[in-house]
């Protein structure tokens, strides 16, 4: 230290005032560079993920909303204006491998036919890259997760479902209007609701209740995902198989309005399986 | 060179760790933030715009123009109006006669009967009957210059409320300035409305577990929430949804024509939306009429046997009104009886005779003008 004392003493003043100020200024320069923001890490291209779309189809053809173009099983023209539901409990099966549930923030994703960003679910998880043999879910919501009043805040919150019918959430609200038989103009509604069912006495009075939703795999739903890519896939319902298989579900027997008719949603519930199927999207 | 170079390094240093803004204006009055409770079963989301923060001085000063009959700005006619006018809180703020009323200072009738203003600080963004105003701040915009409510100007109402002594500094403790503009006269009113929160009816504190509903008042509410009831609850809400409307529109079967309308289809454009009108909340709705977006029915009776037999059928009437199959719920007089017991228990005196929500006591410079 003495010897750098012993130098700076022998330099000549014009130069030490050189000196002094370029490291003053240097010093200054780098509080100015430390302040500044940080720029944001570029995006991590390594993520793989996935996308879940979802599609609406009568006899193979995207839906057609609020015209009377469909015929039924039963031979009962009608037409869709709306489809409301949850689906949750996504769960990936991976080759060779034990099954994934995507929990992401939330299990249960609210679709809804009039607001389009509810059609598409940009997963949050990280998925495995490889092979997976099928996708499963639950359409509706399970017993255990079915809690009345956990949605505050619309759309979620106008699917309740009435407290004297069971409580918590619609599964599904699916609108539409059919043509009596009979009938050559005019429609009736049919409000094609599902939820918890319920079990009444003689006189009317209800005694129990009956948990309507069910699992869903979907066949023929093996797909690859590679590394760093993100995957859409779509998840289609295709609705004349509400009213088709293995029960012919006949409009003019049950009318505008099944919440309180568990053979109805029975039906409805039974048909179910046979109503989603998987595409594949090429990104 | 020797002073350059010192004074260049002190600024380098000074300005080194400032952020790259302009300098902020400091008012002279700095508006106290306010928050509001979010009651039970309340949906969580609120709709206060960024630009509009609530602050306890907005609100205050959007209390004493929503009641201040000089806010037309036509004080100098003779003519005072203000929101209070029309929005009377002993009636759930609406004003409580049968059509053809609300009539504008020029005496022409509102195009529409009121929905009234409760709760709307959970509207996201659909208000009026059609859900084509936005806001509520645009809302107050569109009343100065309406010809049936103020029909007056915005130039108009800044001088009025600017020459009015004592405004001036309320504005400058509520925004930082005391420029007077119809931009702030609506954030203020905007910020008040949002403030008027019902939420303690008999049906809430029912929720709540303070009380139980007589067996009258349980029967209408089953047949509230029932498809094989009344079903009211698709639309109105109920438990799960106790704002007691969607703020959705619906085509609930009254007319069988729809030309001329100012239905969500002349909002929208879309053909299924013909004869659509909002879902009016059911909170106080003993208070409201006259009801329906024309105020064709002036009783709870008249509404409830209108959806129990007189439903008429178009293409466009909605999917959820499936009672249409039959005209109606067909409820038998009981159940009407027991319907409007229900209806009934949603009144909320606490918010009607709330004083936070009422006139105040004195106004700005009211010494030196009448007031209405």
């Amino acid at each position: 230290m003495n010897q750098v004392n012993t130098l700076w003493f022998q330099v000549p003043f014009p130069f030490k005032q050189i000196i002094f100020w370029s490291v003053s200024w240097l010093v200054s320069l780098l509080f100015v560079t430390a302040c500044e923001k940080k720029t944001s890490e570029p995006p991590d291209t390594s993520e793989t993920r996935i996308t879940i779309r979802f599609e609406h189809r009568i006899d193979g053809q995207k839906l057609q909303y609020d015209t009377l173009l469909y015929v039924n099983e039963a031979g009962n023209p009608y037409m869709v204006n709306e489809i409301q539901y949850f689906i949750s409990d996504v769960i990936l099966y991976p080759h060779n491998k034990g099954p994934v549930t995507i929990n992401e923030w939330k299990d249960i994703h609210y679709i809804d036919t009039d607001l389009p960003t509810t059609l598409r679910w940009d997963v949050y998880d990280q998925i495995t890259a490889g092979q997976y043999d099928s996708v499963g879910f639950h359409f509706g919501i399970a017993e255990s997760e079915n809690i009345s009043f956990m949605y505050p805040n619309p759309p979620e919150r106008d699917m309740f479902w009435p407290e004297y019918l069971g409580g918590g959430y619609h599964y599904m609200k699916l609108n539409g209007k059919w043509l009596p038989e009979g009938q050559s103009i005019q429609t009736l509604p049919f409000d094609f609701h599902m939820g918890i069912g319920q079990i009444y006495d003689s006189v009317g009075a209800i005694t129990g209740y009956v948990h309507n939703d069910f699992p869903v795999i979907l066949k023929s739903s093996q797909f690859e995902i590679m590394p760093g890519e993100t995957k859409e896939i779509a998840i289609v319902m295709n609705i004349e198989n509400w009213f088709k298989d293995p029960n012919i579900y006949n409009h003019d027997l049950y009318g505008g309005y099944i919440m309180q008719n568990q053979t109805a949603m029975q039906k409805a519930k039974e048909n179910g399986h046979n109503v989603f199927t998987f595409a594949e999207t090429k990104n | 060179m020797k002073t350059f170079l010192r004074i260049g390094f002190i600024v380098l240093l000074a300005t080194a760790c400032a952020k790259n803004t302009e300098p902020e204006l400091v008012p002279v009055y700095k508006p106290t933030p306010d928050t509001l409770e979010i009651p039970y079963g309340f949906p969580t989301r609120l709709n206060i715009p960024d630009d509009n923060p609530l602050t306890k001085e907005g609100i205050d000063l959007g209390r004493l123009l929503f009641y201040d009959g000089r806010l037309a700005g036509r004080a100098s006619e003779g003519k005072f109006m203000s929101c209070f006018t029309c929005h009377i809180q002993e009636n759930g703020f609406v004003i409580g006669k049968p059509r053809p009323f609300p009539v504008g200072l020029d005496g022409q009738p509102t195009r529409h009967a009121m929905l009234p203003l409760v709760n709307l600080v959970w509207n996201e963004g659909t208000y009026g009957w059609n859900g084509s105003v936005k806001s509520i701040e645009d809302d107050v915009l569109a009343v100065i210059t309406d010809p049936t409510e103020f029909g007056s100007s915005f130039l108009a109402v800044e001088k009025a409320i600017r020459e009015i002594p004592g405004y001036p500094v309320l504005f400058e403790k509520a925004f930082g300035t005391k420029e007077v503009t119809v931009e702030r006269i609506a954030k203020a009113i905007a910020q008040f409305v949002r403030t008027m929160v019902s939420s303690n009816s008999k049906f809430d504190k029912y929720l709540r577990g303070e009380l139980q509903l007589t067996q009258s008042e349980l029967n209408g509410f089953v047949l509230f929430t029932t498809e094989e009831g009344a079903d009211c609850f698709h639309c109105h809400g109920g438990s799960g949804n106790p704002l007691f409307t969607t703020n959705l529109f619906y085509n609930n079967g009254k007319d069988s024509t729809f030309a001329g309308e100012s239905d969500r289809y002349s909002v929208t454009g879309n053909a299924t939306e013909k004869g659509n009108y909002k879902a009016s909340t059911l909170r106080n709705i003993e208070l409201t009429a006259p009801y329906m977006h024309d105020g064709r029915f002036n009783t709870l009776d008249e509404v409830i046997d209108f959806y129990a037999h007189e439903l008429v059928w178009t293409p466009y009437i909605d999917p959820l009104m499936h009672h249409i199959a039959t005209g109606g719920n067909q409820l038998v007089p009981s159940e009407k009886e027991d319907l409007k017991a229900f209806l009934m228990t949603l009144t909320d005196t606490s918010f009607i005779q709330n004083p936070a929500f009422g006139k105040p006591v004195s106004f700005p410079g009211e010494k030196t003008m009448i007031l209405k």
